[in-house]
């Protein structure tokens, strides 16, 4: 007999594997990993639509108009996807499915997905510093999600599989306020 | 002095002292009547006189002296009871007063050993007030220098934390605000070259 657990990996195993064809024959399973990243972000921070997709007493048509609505600019597949799991019930297997979809795209694709954040938009010649860096260090391709966020200042973050490179100038303020605040 | 007197000597006494004085008596009123012959009897006179003295002599002897000898000797007695009594109250009293004055001397020493162990008690406790009084003091005095150590170290603590907060925020401002894109690109570019691995994580 299968475990809760089990049961979830497994649901998160059929998402993620069904949305992976259908990018794959739409040739777009880089941007969908990006795309997915966006929507995990999006229902986490919004507790009004968490509550609107849970609600039961809210149609099915209704709630696939909302989510049309709010990702319009999404890939198609992954938002039929998405209204899958919102029609199950399956909302809080989201991340699992992102977590999954991304292993098995970096496998499809033979790339390790970086996720990097910097302030300001980065240009050809930092990613090519960027993926020769990594692509040597993860011995394969490395392809970038690119993130601008202010709040670093300056410097860069660099995430990948779970790890996370901070080289951030707030990091390193940060660093500095804690030893001049503890220094006597 | 000796009250106890014989029978013999209360008689002898009386007759010996009668017997002396009858002949020189007898013989002056003989010689004449005139001068001092006028204060001495007759001999007529005196041998009725003689007689008269000598059966008053015996009945004096015979009853009056006992008594007078017996109530002396009642009163002797008396006396000697008084005195007896008298000694005997006397040494009572003595007795007595020895009995106040030992009394006396031993509540006198009962009255200096509670008096001193009173004063002994006393010191005990002063001292016992003394060292609780000061060791409380010692104690609050050490409370308060560690409540003042440690308002200082907060104080310190706070105001360093504040320092630093007002330094990282310039900081913050003047790198935010002042770099430019290529600026920031450099950096970026720097800390690329510098940051570590996913490896090593």
């Amino acid at each position: 007999m299968k475990t809760n657990l089990l049961n979830t990996r497994a649901k998160a195993t059929v998402y993620a594997e069904v949305l992976l064809g259908a990018a794959r024959v739409r040739n777009n399973v880089f941007d969908v990993a990006g795309q997915l990243d966006q929507l995990v972000a999006a229902v986490r921070g919004s507790i009004e639509l968490r509550k609107a997709l849970i609600d039961k007493t809210i149609p099915a048509a209704a709630k696939k108009g909302i989510v049309a609505e709010i990702f319009s600019s999404f890939a198609p597949e992954l938002l039929t996807t998405f209204d899958v799991m919102v029609d199950r019930g399956d909302l809080s297997l989201l991340p699992r499915v992102r977590d999954t979809y991304v292993a098995l795209a970096e496998k499809a694709l033979g790339a390790a997905f970086v996720d990097v954040t910097t302030v300001v938009p980065l240009d050809e010649t930092l990613r090519e510093q960027i993926v020769t860096k990594y692509s040597a260090q993860l011995g394969r391709k490395v392809m970038l999600r690119e993130y601008v966020d202010p709040g670093l200042i300056g410097g860069i973050v660099l995430s990948a599989h779970g790890k996370r490179i901070d080289a951030s100038v707030s990091s390193q303020l940060e660093s500095a306020r804690h030893v001049l605040s503890k220094t006597v | 002095m000796k009250l106890r007197i014989t029978s013999v000597a209360r008689i002898s006494v009386p007759v010996a002292a009668a017997l002396m004085a009858m002949p020189a008596v007898a013989f002056a009123a003989e010689e004449g009547s005139s001068g001092i012959d006028l204060i001495f009897p007759t001999m007529s006179e005196f041998i009725p006189m003689l007689i008269a003295f000598i059966i008053l002599w015996v009945i004096l002897a015979k009853f009056g002296w006992p008594a007078f000898i017996g109530m002396v000797d009642k009163r002797a007695a008396t006396i000697k009871d008084s005195l007896e009594k008298a000694e005997t109250a006397k040494q009572e009293s003595e007795r007595i007063l020895a009995e106040r004055n030992a009394e006396l001397a031993a509540a006198k020493k009962d009255a200096t050993e509670i008096i001193a162990n009173a004063k002994q008690q006393a010191e005990f406790v002063k001292a016992d007030i003394v060292a609780s009084a000061q060791t409380e003091a010692e104690t609050i005095i050490a409370k308060a220098r560690l409540a003042i150590e440690n308002e200082k170290k907060a104080a310190i603590a706070d105001l360093q934390a504040s320092a630093a907060d007002m330094t990282i925020a310039v900081a913050k401002r003047v790198i935010g605000t002042d770099l430019s894109t290529a600026e920031h690109k450099t950096i970026i570019q720097r800390y690329i070259a510098e940051a570590g691995s996913f490896n090593e994580n």
